[in-house]
């Protein structure tokens, strides 16, 4: 015989409650674990699309709208020993053959064979290397097309200027074709190609590299190059940034160097036009004899009432050299003409010349502005400052043959072209018509995107290869662009960093494991007090309370440890139970990702392991109380009875003390803080609510204790009688109480928090900004949509546009660190936007600022000086405390287009806003940082309620080319909203699983109550009571205590979210609140019902006998 | 002395009475080794609790109780578990034996309680001898569901005797038992107290039962009066 054999005898001979203990361990074990193996499903689904996304890819070149060599690709596979793959990327839009259904901001890819090896699975071109686009799954799927449909691709034409400079072309922005699909590309063929870290797929077309060069116009070029680790590891962005410098040409820099023979000179001009400034100082530092030239267009050269028109202008460095066109003695206000235009002007040295150009502004809005110089020297024609080449390859101007075919943006008067102006073009092309400094053309010209066209280098003996070599060894990659980004590293880190769903399911299921507990430990205390003689028994035979603890531990472990075993079995039911839901019902949780199931060993061990440890505590807490009674009171059996040597019954002290703290606690909470700021508010009044349900579980106890020490008062009434029952075991009595006010108060608590953003979504303070539709586009709108000039320029007179006010933000691309993503975006995306626009609107509502800062100007914190490279930063409260995790005051490091870093600091955070996802800094802060994104890509749109349908289909049609897509703004807002409200869901539904556990609890506490007295009940049946009048009786104890569980819970909980029902939507909640406690009501009345019935079902008279 | 109790008082608290309802007021009293004594009493006059303050499962609210000559109030609660464990039998009126275990099983559990215990083997034959001596030996595996309600009170007894206490105390220990039971009882009760020399307490109201100890105390208004024939 041993304590071990005897609490395995016990175990069988107990089984019944027993087993009623295992399952309530097997539910506790499976909730929390299987909450837990929902974040291992989770993090594993992050980390295979980690892989669906970058395949083997290590690393990434991505420099923003530039371009380099596709042979770069292949220098670097080679300098690095591993693969290499280019990427012709642009932005697109796509429709199926039919024009029926569209999709906009698609990633249009070109690639070849070496980008699929890079994939790590199939080529879905295969062999096929005709003319055809491959889509992925999901682009096919949204267009419902597949192989061998037509489908109608339009795709973003890079400019090789900026589109946003006045001389740029604004239009030809784009290219469409008709193309047949090849294939649909499946996750293993690399269908699922991003680089950015969001779990949201994207809409991908691949097709081929060369197709896509020649139809862009960018023969052997690419603006990604995608590298792969090698199984040697040491594949980093400091080698493979080394690697660049060691093999780039000047091609990839952009840059052309040749040799005018002519004119006796080596000449760098850049592909962009304008030349980068860290490779201008490069150029310029080259060779001493180097000369910048900055070419521009202006519209007029005028002397009086003579006018020249549209000629181009050179400003060119001094030049101490004789053949040199400026001289070092010529100043700033001095302008050079050559003879035609002295001729056409009639101007001679001396005079003053106006020049009239356009200025670069945003928006392209075309503001003249005008510089005079005095005539210092007339240039023959036969000079060789007569130099067609001083003209850079202006798009749409270089390359015509006459003037009238010019084709910029800048507006050309065709009536003030005159023959000889063509004339001139026919025999001098863009040669300039007159010189000025270097320093002046840059006051006038010089812009973000660099402040040369040009640097030659007049007499050199050097060779291009030397020159180059000198141009590549200074210059550094990064500056232009070219610099490796650890894309699988961040991507990693992002989905390591991504919201813990682990944690959160268990806190989501907190209270429904609790309750699954308390339920435990009631099923394990009646089971321990009905052997409450044998506890007795071995008391009185000398076992210590310490040796007997031991042995209904040994008992109870047993059952907790293979509660657990069968609990963690369980658990992955569970987990695929709520991953199901994710799928379906839930899955505005995870923006409709695909979640895989994936437990690991560890999790399941740590969840029983968990469940184990928590059941023992709870058993111990519960066991403690029973063995320390005295053997004497266990051996008589019932404890009620015994009344000699009971304590004085108390007065309720200790439970009214508690009530009176913790409602005077409440109340002075409220008071200090119930005036502040919204957040201070709600925080005052849920503390307020806690307090209140403490204060009530306390009033609870009093009473118990009260009723039940009233022995003065005779009962007469069978009511009086089921109250004076109630008090008997105010333990059990307070535990159904307790559990049910909880329950309830977390329920309502969380669920009244649920959002309607419609409500209220068109004042101007709430989420929208007041404004009623939200667009993105897939190429940027270069134009003011706001202002009559700028909708003509794209094309847009309807009147219906007339009242119509856009704020347009520029667009970095990035991470999207909204609720959608579950990864930790690493560099979210960032909105350039002029802060005046929004502060004059008053649009948004800032929940924090900086200290110091006022909430109603916060918008122009945006242009606060925060010191050398550091932004100031505005975000949505989601954005930047949970996606990003954190808070006013921190900073984000970012890189700019340069390579640069740079750091963004956070001043302000919006409230439940449409702008999620994205930090807004200031616009014209964010064309310093990075110059070559063009347009606005976002669009935050107003106009009068009736004219809303009229805008949508104006602006849809006439910006369809630009991939234009249009949202209402508060439908926008809802999405947002509907995550967060789908976790309220998932919290009610298994808070509400929660209390129905509760109110079995309240079932079995009451068949408990019954069964202690079945003499008693047997008694008052002997002296006439039927059995229906007792059932009432037992029905009228115990609902007693379950709607002062309830009231309790409610009211406690109507404090608690006093603010939230008063905000808009509330009524929603409401209403299904008052479902949720209805049900919870019903269920624990049918609970009690049954037990009552269940109890007092067979002869009763036994019990008589026994007594 | 085996037993003595010095001017043993046990008060409870009671609603509506200041000073409490005195159940024993002051008992005086010396139980030589191996004497048998019975307490005999109305019902409620306070004769198990009398018990229980002999047996260490009570406290009086004044007064002394020597156990072999050491004073009861003085000891932990380890080492009155102990004495219990080692001293004391204790045999009760609803016996307690635990229906999951057999009968063999039931008189051993005391002996999970004594770490100084000899070998289990040298136990199990004590057991078993004693088993038989009470004419159960035939019923070492049975269940207590399976027996008798006299021979439940008779594997109690057993379960007493097992550490081979010097005091037996026994509560009603034939109150649940009809008439041959309970004289088979009486006749065990009485035979172990000359066989074993283990010094016998039994509280009942039955006479038959008083009529067989050798010493005859009656409890009323909370005083002892010795009854015994000279």
């Amino acid at each position: 015989m041993s304590l071990w054999r005897l609490a395995k005898q016990s175990l069988g001979f107990y089984w019944r409650t027993n087993l009623g203990v295992l399952l309530t361990v097997v539910v506790s074990t499976a909730i929390l674990t299987g909450a837990l193996v929902v974040g291992d499903s989770v993090r594993y689904s992050l980390r295979m699309m980690v892989e669906a996304r970058l395949g083997k890819t290590q690393l990434a070149l991505v420099p923003q709208n530039r371009f380099f060599t596709a042979g770069l690709a292949n220098e670097l596979a080679d300098e690095l020993n591993t693969s290499s793959a280019p990427v012709l990327r642009v932005r697109g839009m796509i429709a199926d053959g039919n024009d029926k259904r569209r999709a906009n901001r698609i990633e249009v890819l070109g690639v070849d064979a070496r980008f699929f090896t890079i994939g790590g699975g199939g080529n879905p071109f295969g062999n096929d290397t005709g003319q055809g686009v491959v889509l992925n799954e999901q682009l096919a799927a949204r267009l419902k097309v597949a192989v061998g449909d037509e489908v109608l691709l339009r795709i973003e034409k890079p400019s090789v200027m900026s589109r946003d400079l006045p001389v740029s072309p604004d239009s030809d922005l784009s290219v469409a074709f008709r193309l047949k699909v090849m294939a649909v590309a499946t996750e293993a063929e690399f269908g699922r190609f991003s680089l950015r870290a969001n779990q949201v797929a994207p809409l991908n077309a691949f097709v081929p590299l060369g197709w896509m060069q020649d139809n862009l116009g960018r023969d052997e070029q690419a603006n990604v190059l995608l590298v792969a680790g090698n199984p040697e590891g040491g594949i980093g962005p400091e080698n493979a940034n080394m690697a660049i410098k060691k093999r780039w040409q000047l091609a990839d820099a952009g840059l052309k160097l040749r040799r005018l023979d002519e004119q006796d000179t080596l000449e760098v001009r850049s592909r962009r036009i304008f030349i980068d400034e860290s490779l201008s100082e490069a150029a310029m530092g080259a060779s001493d004899k180097a000369v910048g030239i900055l070419t521009y267009f202006v519209n007029e050269l005028r002397f009086g009432d003579k006018v020249t028109p549209y000629s181009m202008v050179t400003a060119i460095g001094r030049s101490a050299d004789a053949a040199g066109i400026v001289p070092m003695e010529m100043r700033d206000d001095e302008i050079l003409i050559n003879q035609w235009v002295a001729n056409d002007l009639g101007a001679k040295a001396g005079d003053m010349i106006e020049l009239r150009y356009f200025a670069l502004t945003p928006m392209r809005k075309l503001l003249e502005q005008a510089a005079s110089f005095r005539v210092r020297m007339i240039i023959p024609m036969a000079s060789a400052a007569i130099d067609p080449n001083f003209m850079p390859d202006f798009p749409g101007l270089a390359d015509v043959d006459n003037c009238r075919d010019w084709d910029s943006s800048i507006p050309v008067d065709l009536d003030k072209i005159r023959q000889k102006d063509e004339d001139y073009w026919d025999k001098y092309r863009g040669a300039p018509k007159a010189f000025i400094t270097l320093e002046a053309g840059r006051k006038m010209w010089a812009n973000r995107y660099g402040n040369l066209t040009s640097v030659r280098y007049p007499g050199s003996t050097t060779s291009v290869q030397n020159l180059a070599g000198s141009l590549l060894k200074t210059v550094n990659p990064a500056s232009v662009g070219l610099f490796f980004q650890p894309v699988r590293q961040s991507g990693v880190k992002a989905g390591g960093g991504s919201t813990d769903f682990g944690s959160l399911f268990l806190g989501l299921s907190m209270f429904l494991i609790i309750a699954a507990l308390i339920l435990m430990s009631l099923i394990f205390v009646f089971g321990v007090e009905k052997r409450s003689g044998q506890i007795g028994m071995l008391l009185a035979v000398g076992f210590s309370p310490k040796l007997l603890r031991r042995l209904l531990l040994i008992e109870s472990g047993f059952l907790a440890v293979l509660g657990a075993i069968l609990g963690s079995a369980a658990a992955l039911f569970y987990t695929k139970i709520m991953i199901y839901g994710l799928a379906t019902a839930w899955q505005s949780a995870i923006a409709g990702s695909t979640i895989r199931f994936y437990a690991k060993p560890l999790t399941l061990f740590a969840g029983a392991l968990g469940a184990v440890i928590v059941s023992l505590i709870a058993i111990w807490l519960t066991l403690h109380k029973q063995v320390s009674r005295p053997a004497r009171e266990l051996l008589a059996g019932n404890p009620e009875w015994q009344f000699f040597g009971a304590k004085r019954i108390s007065k309720g002290r200790t439970g009214l003390g508690i009530a009176i703290t913790s409602a005077v606690g409440a109340v002075v909470l409220l008071a200090v803080l119930g005036t502040g700021n919204s957040g201070s508010i709600s925080a005052a009044f849920f503390g307020a609510g806690a307090l209140l349900l403490i204060a009530g579980l306390g009033l609870t106890h009093a009473l118990l204790k009260i009723v039940a020490g009233s022995w003065n008062r005779t009962i007469t009434s069978l009511a009086g009688f089921g109250l004076r029952n109630s008090t008997r075991r105010s333990g059990r009595s307070l535990a159904v109480v307790g559990l049910l006010a909880c329950g309830i108060f977390l329920v309502i608590a969380i669920g009244a928090n649920r959002h309607d953003p419609l409500a209220d979504a068109h004042k101007r303070d709430s989420g929208t900004g007041g404004f009623v539709l939200f667009g993105q586009s897939s190429i940027g709108i270069l134009h003011d949509l706001s202002s009559k000039e700028g909708r003509r320029s794209m094309g847009l007179n309807d009147p219906s546009l007339e009242d119509m006010q856009v704020v347009q933000l520029r667009v970095r691309d990035g991470d999207d660190a909204s609720c959608f993503n579950l990864n930790r975006a690493q560099s979210p995306q960032l909105l350039g936007v002029q802060p005046e626009k929004l502060q004059e609107r008053g649009s948004f509502m800032f929940t924090n600022v900086i200290e110091g800062a006022a909430s109603k100007e916060a918008w122009n914190l945006l242009n606060r000086n925060l010191g050398q490279d550091i932004v100031p930063a505005v975000g949505d409260y989601a954005t930047v405390i949970w996606a990003l995790g954190k808070s006013v005051g921190d900073q984000l490091q970012y890189s700019d287009d340069k390579g640069n870093s740079f750091k963004l600091q956070i001043v302000g955070l919006l409230k439940n806003s449409i702008l999620q996802g994205s930090l807004l800094i200031d616009g014209d802060e964010f064309i310093r940082r990075f110059p070559s994104e063009e347009g606005y890509r976002m669009l935050l749109i107003d106009c009068p309620e009736q004219k809303i349908d009229a805008v949508t289909d104006k602006l849809s049609f006439g910006l369809k080319d630009l991939g234009l897509d249009l949202t209402p703004a508060a439908q926008r807002l809802a999405e947002f909203s509907s995550v967060e409200n789908t976790y309220l869901s998932i919290f009610q539904m298994l808070g509400g699983l929660g209390l129905i556990l509760g109110s079995v609890g309240l079932g079995l506490v009451v068949l408990r109550n019954v069964l202690d007295r079945r003499g008693e009940l047997a008694m008052l049946r002997a002296v006439g009571f039927d059995k229906i009048t007792l059932r009432k009786m037992i029905f009228h104890e115990h609902s007693g205590l379950m709607l002062g569980g309830l009231a309790c819970g409610v009211i406690a909980a109507l404090v608690a979210v006093g603010p939230a029902l008063k905000s808009p939507g509330a009524q929603a909640a409401s209403f299904s609140l008052v479902l949720t406690i209805g049900a919870i009501g019903i269920s624990g009345m049918i609970w009690i019902w049954i037990a009552a019935n269940f109890a007092l079902g067979g002869e009763m008279l036994d019990a008589l006998r026994s007594e | 002395m085996m037993l003595e109790l010095i001017h043993v008082a046990k008060k409870y608290e009671s609603p509506g009475d200041i000073q409490g309802l005195s159940v024993l007021k002051d008992i005086t009293l010396k139980v030589e080794p191996g004497r048998s004594l019975v307490i005999v009493g109305p019902s409620g006059c306070g004769k198990s609790t009398l018990l229980n303050i002999m047996g260490t499962l009570d406290y009086p609210s004044s007064g002394k109780v020597l156990f072999d000559g050491q004073d009861l109030a003085a000891l932990s609660q380890k080492e009155l578990a102990v004495i219990r464990n080692k001293q004391i039998g204790f045999v009760f009126q609803l016996h307690h034996l635990l229906p999951q275990c057999t009968v063999l099983e039931n008189v051993l559990v005391p002996t999970l309680a004594d770490k100084m215990r000899p070998s289990m083997k040298e136990i199990r034959d004590r057991a078993v001898q004693l088993l038989q001596r009470v004419g159960l030996k035939e019923f070492l595996l049975y269940r207590p569901g399976e027996l008798s309600g006299g021979q439940r009170q008779r594997v109690a007894v057993v379960r007493a005797l097992i550490n081979s206490p010097k005091l037996l105390l026994a509560d009603e220990p034939t109150g649940s038992l009809d008439k041959d039971s309970s004289e088979n009882i009486a006749d065990l009760l009485v035979e172990l107290n000359h066989s074993e020399k283990v010094t016998l307490v039994v509280v009942t109201h039955s006479l038959s039962l008083a009529e067989r100890m050798g010493w005859v105390m009656e409890l009323s208004d909370g005083l002892l009066k010795d009854r015994s024939r000279p």
